[in-house]
C-alpha cells in the first residue's frame, strides 16, 4: 500500500511539472507562433496541454488495467493448479493403457471444465473481469482523445463529429421509414375504396 | 532393466496416428474459408439497411395456410439453421409443407451504432410481418425466434399481439437474473454504457472472447483432437468444418440494442417484470394471448433453461406448451435428435394452428 502511496504521489509531482512547463511554454510561445494561425503548428501548441494530460492520464489507467490483467491471469493459473492436483490424484487409479487412454482423457477435460465454469461463474471473476474491460475502455478513451487533438489541427473529423453524423443519420433513416410506412397504409387504404 | 518405463504399444501407435493425421489433413480436408454455407436455396423477399428477408423455395406443395416467419439471433448467422440437408430446421420444416421466411440481420457497420430495440422490432421485424402478410395474403403470420431472436420475437408478440398467430420461442434470453450461464455472469458485471460509448457496436471478437470461456476445454481442446482423429470420416469432417465455420463468423451487435439487451434484460431484469420500455411502450408479456410454444434444452450453456422457461409462465396465453429436451442450445435445432424429435413435435404443434 504505501509504495502505492509513493507512486502516485510522485506520479502527481510529474503530472504538475509537465503541465506547469506545457501552460509557460505556451504562454511564452503564443504570441509569436500566431503568426501561423492558418497552419497545423497553432492548433497544435494549443491542444498540446491536452495531448499531455491524457497521457499522464492514460499511464494512471494503464497501472490499474495492469493490476486487473494481473488478477484475471492468477485467478486461471490458481484455478489450472488446483485442477492439476485434483487430476493428478484421479489418474494414478487409471490404467495407462490405450484401453483406458479415452476415460483418462475425460477426467482430465471434466475436472477441468468443471473448474473453470465454477471460476468463470463466480463472483470475483464476473467483477475483476468487469474492471479489467472498463479499465481498457478507459485506455481507450485517452488513445481517442489524444487521436482527436491530432485531428482536429488537420481540420479532419473527430470520433464525435462522425459520432453525430451516424446520431442524425440514424434519425433521419427512422424518419423516412415511418413516412414510407405510412405512405404505404394510406395507398392501401385508397385501394380499398 | 528393472527402471525401464512401461509404454503400452498401442498408446504409442495411437500417438503416431493423431500425428500422421495432423500432417494429413490439409490434403484430405477442404480450407475451412471455401466452404459455402448456404444450403437450401431462397429469394431474397424483401431489404432494408442490412437486414434481408429470406424466402425459402420448397421443394413440396405449400400445406398450411400461415407462413413462418423465423426472427434469428443476434449472434452468429442464419446458416445454423440450415447448415447440413439432413439436419437442417429450414429443409424440415419446408418438407412439412410449411412456407418458410427468415431474417438475416446482415453486418452492422459503425454508421448502426444507434440501433436499438425499437428499430429491430417495431422497424425491421414489423416491416417483414407486413410484408409477408401483403405477399400471402394472410393477416397474421408465425413466428419462430431462436436464442436473442426468441427474445426478439417475444417482444414483438407483446407489442403487436393482432399479427402474430403463433409464436414459437426457442432457448428464448427472457429472465435475466435466473440465468445461470457464464454468459449471464459476465453481463451483471459489466460497465455498458462506458462500453458502448467507447466502442460503438460489439466487436466480434468480444464475443469470441465470451463464447470461449463457455466450455473451454471440451470446445477449446477436446473437439480439436477430435477432428484430428476423425479425419477419415468424411460426414464428420464436413459437419465439423460447417459448424465451425459458422462459430467463427458473428457479426457485430449495434451498440445501442446491445446497451439495452445487457442493462434491460440481464441487469435490471425489465422483461419479466413487464417493465421494460420499446420504442416508449410498455411491454407486457400478458399482451402474449396467441398459442405459444417454448422449446429449451437442459445442456443449454449459453441460455440456460431457467432463463427460458419463465415466459411459459409469464404469458397470456391459454393454449400454451413447454417442452425440455434433453440437447444443447445448439443439439436443439442442427443435430439428428432434433430432426427426429424436436421438429416433428414442433411441425404437429404448428399444424394444428396453422390452418385455423
Amino acid at each position: 500500500m504505501a509504495a502505492q502511496s509513493d507512486y502516485k504521489k510522485s506520479l502527481e509531482y510529474y503530472k504538475h511539472l509537465s503541465l506547469f512547463w506545457t501552460d509557460i511554454v505556451y504562454l511564452m510561445s503564443s504570441k509569436p507562433s500566431a503568426l501561423t494561425s492558418a497552419g497545423p503548428m497553432r492548433k497544435f501548441a494549443m491542444q498540446a496541454k491536452k495531448l499531455a494530460t491524457e497521457m499522464i492520464e492514460a499511464n494512471e489507467d494503464l497501472t490499474e488495467f495492469n493490476t486487473r490483467l494481473a488478477e484475471y491471469y492468477k485467478q486461471l493459473s490458481d484455478t489450472w493448479i488446483e485442477a492439476q492436483k485434483r487430476v493428478n490424484k484421479k489418474i494414478t487409479e487409471i490404467p495407462q493403457d490405450m484401453e483406458h487412454l479415452e476415460a483418462s482423457k475425460r477426467v482430465w477435460i471434466d475436472m477441468f471444465e468443471n473448474d473453470f465454469t465454477q471460476l468463470f461463474d463466480s463472483e470475483k471473476f464476473g467483477e475483476n473481469f468487469g474492471k479489467l474491460i472498463s479499465s481498457e475502455l478507459e485506455l481507450s478513451k485517452h488513445w481517442n482523445k489524444m487521436l482527436s487533438v491530432l485531428l482536429e489541427t488537420a481540420n479532419i473529423p473527430t470520433k464525435n463529429d462522425i459520432d453525430e453524423i451516424y446520431k442524425e443519420l440514424h434519425s433521419l433513416r427512422k424518419r423516412m421509414s415511418k413516412l414510407e410506412k405510412n405512405g404505404n397504409q394510406t395507398k392501401v387504404k385508397n385501394n380499398g375504396k | 532393466m528393472e527402471n525401464e518405463l512401461k509404454i503400452d504399444p498401442k498408446l504409442v501407435a495411437e500417438f503416431f496416428k493423431f500425428n500422421k493425421n495432423m500432417i494429413e489433413a490439409p490434403k484430405m480436408v477442404p480450407v475451412p474459408d471455401e466452404i459455402n454455407l448456404e444450403m437450401t436455396p431462397y429469394d431474397v423477399a424483401y431489404s432494408e439497411d442490412k437486414i434481408r428477408l429470406l424466402h425459402f423455395n420448397s421443394p413440396t406443395q405449400k400445406q398450411h395456410q400461415t407462413p413462418l416467419v423465423i426472427v434469428y439471433a443476434l449472434i452468429n448467422r442464419y446458416h445454423i439453421l440450415d447448415i447440413q440437408p439432413h439436419k437442417s430446421w429450414v429443409r424440415n420444416l419446408l418438407n412439412q409443407g410449411y412456407d418458410v421466411y427468415m431474417i438475416d440481420w446482415g453486418t452492422p457497420s459503425n454508421i448502426d451504432k444507434y440501433l436499438g430495440f425499437d428499430d429491430y422490432v417495431n422497424g425491421y421485424i414489423d416491416n417483414c410481418v407486413d410484408f409477408v402478410c401483403n405477399e400471402a395474403s394472410v393477416n397474421k403470420v408465425s413466428m419462430q425466434g431462436y436464442c436473442t431472436g426468441g427474445t426478439l420475437a417475444t417482444v414483438y408478440a407483446a407489442l403487436h399481439p393482432n399479427k402474430i398467430k403463433n409464436l414459437v420461442a426457442t432457448a428464448p434470453v427472457i429472465d435475466g437474473q435466473r440465468d445461470t450461464t457464464v454468459v449471464g455472469n459476465l453481463a451483471k458485471h459489466m460497465d455498458v454504457d462506458n462500453m458502448v460509448e467507447t466502442i460503438g457496436n460489439m466487436p466480434p471478437e468480444f464475443m469470441y472472447y465470451v463464447f470461449s470461456v463457455l466450455k473451454p476445454f471440451e470446445q477449446g481442446i477436446e473437439k480439436y483432437i477430435n477432428f484430428f482423429r476423425n479425419i477419415d470420416d468424411k460426414n464428420y469432417v464436413d459437419s465439423f468444418l460447417r459448424v465451425e465455420k459458422w462459430l467463427n463468423d458473428t457479426p457485430p451487435i449495434p451498440g445501442e440494442l446491445f446497451r439495452q439487451w445487457i442493462k434491460d434484460i440481464y441487469q435490471d431484469n425489465l422483461l419479466i417484470q413487464n417493465k421494460m420500455y420499446v420504442g416508449g411502450k410498455l411491454v407486457s408479456l400478458k399482451n402474449i394471448t396467441m398459442p405459444i410454444f417454448t422449446q429449451v434444452a437442459v445442456g443449454d450453456h449459453l441460455v440456460s433453461p431457467e432463463c427460458s422457461m419463465p415466459l411459459h409462465y409469464a404469458v397470456g396465453s391459454e393454449d400454451k406448451t413447454l417442452r425440455i429436451y434433453p440437447t444443447g442450445h445448439v443439439g436443439m435445432i442442427a443435430s439428428s435428435f432434433s430432426q427426429k424429435n424436436v421438429l416433428p413435435e414442433l411441425g404437429e404443434w404448428l399444424k394444428e394452428r396453422s390452418n385455423k
